[in-house]
């Protein structure tokens, strides 16, 4: 068990331990990104670049835009009602 | 030390049930739902995984160099795409559940009142 | 079922369930050890039988094409759902204000950031485009190259702001796109049936190896993926972004 692997390993679990324990959402979109972004790593050392692509450009960049994005709006409308 | 993977797997998967069980807002609920699925993903790629074996591209070197297991990666690789589209809706779901009730606590929403 | 009630039953359930689950991860193959028949047979056999070097884009389009499918119809599915939903309160058309947060300032116009996402917006839609063709010889295929196109036209918004961006994106065009590569999926499996094969079986000529136009339907099969990819993540950005704009008065 290579020293990266294990590294790897152990960041993906406290990522994931920080999405769900940061409780305002707001602050959990950039839980999310810094998640994706490791997600991508371990999939690269786990010798799957394809799947690694994916994750890299979803779970980084286009799902915390949208997540930010409802966010906005919850936060706008609001005032609307 | 070899179990570590596995043990990986379960504890995310187990820290994403309590988010969502103890959530008080639906769109942090949904960021524990992608925390579940990561744990799946996770679980689908250790179990493809081979010592000294490199990517199944081979473009560089001849057909017939060890490899990883690609149909594993098949799998995962739709169903992070897919994933974020039903995320998406979702998130429209959250969003309409905010304009009719004002609120996204799920306490606070319960239906028999 | 008040929350202490509800924490209470996680307890009980993973009470019963973890004296099962050191058997269970002992039961589990050592990692590395890679147990599976299906993926070293595909690897010896598929770069001759179906002229890639790919084998994920292989199994993914060829071996295993018509779960693809059913996955490009949950995207399909997925995508419209959102779109119903959001465009059946909101309507159709494109309104002018951006909502605003009484007693929080809209932040001044970044002319670095325009700067930034002009210069790296098409150079990421091009490489969108790069990885899409690549599917059958270097990583890459039609989700991949689709989502980075997806990122691409994101930058594309942070750039020009949100009329110039929606004078680009049209929901007409976007939804004819992402429509017509799920449709063009579903029909090209229809094409080898008037050859007298099965549905998606691959006749066209396979190529040779390491080049683009390898893989035989591979290719149209990818394209379609790619299309329906692009399409479906802009209706959702537009739909989404919609959502932040202020009421029409008018209305």
């Amino acid at each position: 068990m290579t020293l990266l692997l294990v590294l790897l390993f152990v960041l993906t679990a406290v990522a994931g331990t920080g999405v769900v324990l940061s409780r305002d959402p707001r602050r959990q979109v950039l839980a999310m990104s810094a998640n994706g972004l490791i997600l991508a790593l371990l999939f690269f050392a786990l010798q799957a670049p394809d799947v690694a692509y994916s994750e890299l450009v979803v779970g980084t960049a286009a799902l915390p835009v949208l997540y930010l994005v409802v966010l906005a709006s919850i936060r706008a409308g609001r005032t609307r009602e | 030390m070899t179990l570590l993977p596995w043990a990986v797997c379960v504890w995310l998967f187990a820290i994403g049930l309590y988010g969502i069980i103890t959530s008080r807002h639906y769109v942090h609920l949904i960021g524990c739902l992608s925390v579940v699925q990561s744990a799946t993903y996770v679980l689908l790629l250790a179990i493809g995984f081979r010592w000294g074996a490199g990517a199944p591209i081979f473009y560089d070197h001849p057909p017939g160099t060890p490899a990883v297991d690609p149909v594993v990666q098949a799998l995962v690789l739709t169903d992070i795409v897919i994933g974020a589209a039903v995320t998406a809706l979702l998130l429209a779901l959250a969003l309409q559940l905010h304009r009719r009730s004002g609120t996204l606590d799920p306490e606070a929403l319960r239906p028999m009142q | 079922m008040t929350p202490r009630l509800r924490l209470v039953l996680l307890a009980l359930a993973l009470a019963c369930i973890a004296p099962a689950l050191p058997a269970v991860i002992g039961a589990l193959p050592v990692f590395g050890s890679h147990p599976l028949p299906y993926g070293d047979i595909i690897n010896r056999l598929a770069p001759a039988e179906r002229h890639v070097t790919n084998m994920v884009s292989a199994v993914n389009f060829d071996y295993r094409g018509f779960d693809t499918l059913g996955e490009e119809m949950m995207l399909f599915v997925a995508v419209t759902g959102t779109a119903v939903l959001l465009r059946g309160t909101r309507g159709e058309a494109i309104t002018a204000l951006p909502a605003t947060v009484p007693g929080r300032q809209i932040p001044p116009h970044s002319e670095a950031l325009v700067l930034t996402a002009r210069w790296f917006a098409p150079v990421t839609i091009l490489f969108g485009i790069y990885v899409v063709l690549h599917a059958t010889v270097t990583p890459g295929g039609g989700f991949q190259g689709g989502v980075i196109i997806a990122s691409g036209l994101l930058l594309l918004y942070l750039g020009e702001g949100y009329a110039g961006w929606r004078r680009f994106m049209r929901n007409g065009p976007l939804d004819a796109i992402e429509g017509g590569g799920a449709a063009a999926y579903a029909l090209a499996g229809f094409g080898p049936m008037l050859v007298g094969a099965q549905y998606l079986q691959n006749v066209l000529p396979l190529g040779s190896m390491k080049l683009l136009l390898s893989g035989g339907l591979m290719v149209v099969v990818n394209a379609s993926v790619a299309f329906a990819v692009a399409g479906g993540f802009g209706i959702l950005f537009v739909e989404f972004l919609e959502e932040t704009r202020a009421e029409d008065p008018t209305q």
